[in-house]
């Protein structure tokens, strides 16, 4: 079989849109174009049914009501409405806000910007397998804690959190509890009603849809709400006002249905193709080290360590022929390990060498092969270079 | 042309073809050896030089690099500009023209500075071997008055 190169590793980031997607999306770019809050024509009400079934679609994936989905452009909106519209809206209870080390930036910068502003904030550290203690989190719920922030499964090690446990300690001291939902919605059952959570935040193009949508679950039983971010035009219950992004919509909501009905399927095949990556990588490498737990953990998520090669340098080597993700960045000429890799505990070595592997729905087994050798090829050529000895670094 | 890394197809080739990677003994008389940076710190350069028989001359360079793209597409060309200058020249190696050679973004200079102060400490490891030829490139005799008062 033929691999078209470089092979694509990197589903964590963003997914190509579904051809099945793209084809429904397409006449709402043009053809049924109008706006979804003009109700007194024709335009106006196709659009509008196009986005409420759409709701519909996204709803049903996480065994949500329409009414409780509240769309956006993305999950760093998402996000950014669920915390900062939380703690505004429960400024008379108190100020507290719990969240995690290895969240995404569009959380833990949310909840520093918010720390600025005078909240409290508590950032409870992850196990070496990348998880949250459950116990240590319950005592971390003050009288005072709104919202706590815990992503089900994290967009570098892919681990996948003890949310349900997590909600019940939430419950218990009536505190709401919010999740980023990115990386597990369309991957493994996600059912807000099953885990007990307060907010979720989702995105599109993470599950073979459209960039620029995402949206916000919030519970409406419990009488969860959030203070909008923005004035505007009243649409979305006012909860976040502005015209809607109705083919991207209608994208997220086919999307959604899409992944529904793969979920079974998909995730045992790209778990057993992620499984096939790193035999292939340990056994023609050593110091190969899987990082976060390898049980709670996303079925198409592999994240390895290649003691003594940079993960960044690696990445540059592989540009012809493998797209994946290191776990380093450089920012305004400091070298910093991501903060996810550092919060593992990991030695120096590990940390730099850290690399994510994300799969989809395209891979193949052959992309799978084709891919592993290179890696490997490449890993053994930066360490024969490197002066850092692989096993005593 | 720069890739969506944001390095140029310059500093992918190098990651891929590593230029001049290897390493000699260093007790090797004709070998200076320069080590620069740490793992702590995401950036190890190590650079040999192989020096002539007249000692005038570098007549061969090669590098060990540990670190990022631009870590060690700096320490291939620093090692490639060091070979067939005189010490002189391979010890006043530019950061600033290897980060213009390679169309790195600024904030890779220090990879850049890196890898030149390894060329650096590999010629002075090198004279440190060869102390009379040290002097004698000064016009100086071992042992002599300008040299204790140094």
């Amino acid at each position: 079989m033929t691999v078209s190169r470089p092979v694509y590793l990197d589903f964590h980031a963003t997914t190509p849109v579904d051809p099945r997607v793209l084809q429904v999306m397409l006449p709402y770019f043009n053809h049924v174009f109008g706006n979804a809050s003009s109700r007194q024509h024709r335009f106006g009400w196709k659009a509008e049914e196009a986005v409420e079934r759409g709701r519909q679609q996204v709803a049903a994936l996480i065994g949500a009501k329409a009414k409780e989905i509240v769309f956006t452009s993305g999950a760093t909106e998402a996000n950014n409405l669920a915390i900062r519209g939380a703690v505004a809206a429960r400024r008379s209870r108190g100020n507290h806000v719990v969240t995690v080390a290895t969240e995404h930036h569009a959380v833990l910068d949310t909840c520093k910007a918010l720390e600025h502003d005078g909240c409290q904030v508590t950032v409870l550290p992850v196990e070496r397998d990348g998880l949250v203690d459950p116990d240590r989190f319950a005592a971390a719920l003050t009288e005072q804690t709104v919202l706590a922030s815990v992503m089900t499964a994290n967009n570098e090690i892919g681990v996948i959190q003890p949310i349900a446990l997590l909600a019940q300690a939430c419950r218990a001291r009536g505190v709401w509890l919010h999740t980023d939902a990115v990386q597990a919605v369309g991957r493994v059952p996600f059912d807000v009603e099953a885990l007990g959570v307060d907010l979720a935040s989702i995105t599109a193009h993470k599950m073979y849809g459209p960039k620029g949508v995402g949206a916000l679950y919030v519970r409406r039983a419990s009488k969860v709400e959030v203070t909008p971010l923005f004035t505007g035009g009243g649409q979305e219950r006012g909860i976040r006002p502005g015209t809607l992004n109705v083919p991207g919509i209608v994208g997220f909501g086919a999307a959604a249905e899409v992944c529904g009905q793969d979920l079974a399927t998909e995730g045992p095949r790209v778990a057993a193709l992620r499984d096939r990556l790193l035999a292939t990588l340990q056994s023609g490498l050593e110091s190969v080290t899987v990082n976060g737990s390898r049980v709670a953990r996303l079925p198409h998520n592999l994240h390895v360590s290649f003691a003594g090669v940079d993960g960044e340098a690696l990445m540059t080597g592989l540009a012809d022929d493998v797209a994946a993700s290191s776990g380093s960045a450089c920012a305004s000429g400091s070298r910093e390990p991501s903060h996810v890799v550092k919060a593992l505990g990991l030695g120096a070595a590990e940390q730099w060498g850290a690399v994510r592997f994300g799969l989809g729905r395209t891979t193949t087994e052959a992309d799978v092969d084709f891919a592993a050798e290179r890696v490997v090829a490449l890993v053994q050529r930066l360490r024969a270079v490197s002066p850092v000895e692989v096993g005593r670094a | 042309m720069t890739t969506a890394v944001g390095y140029s197809a310059e500093v992918v080739r190098r990651c891929q073809r590593l230029d001049r990677a290897g390493s000699w003994p260093e007790d090797d008389p004709d070998v200076g050896t320069g080590l620069v940076g740490s793992l702590a710190s995401g950036a190890l350069t190590r650079l040999q030089v192989r020096v002539d028989a007249t000692g005038a001359r570098v007549d061969d360079a090669r590098f060990k690099a540990f670190g990022c793209s631009a870590a060690i597409a700096c320490a291939s060309l620093a090692a490639e500009r060091a070979i067939g200058g005189t010490l002189d020249t391979a010890r006043a190696l530019d950061a600033a023209a290897l980060v213009a050679a390679l169309e790195l973004p600024d904030d890779k200079l220090a990879m850049a500075v890196q890898a030149a102060a390894a060329v650096t400490a590999a010629v002075d490891d090198w004279e440190r071997k060869h102390p009379e030829q040290r002097l004698a490139a000064r016009g100086q005799r071992p042992g002599s008055d300008d040299d204790r008062n140094h």
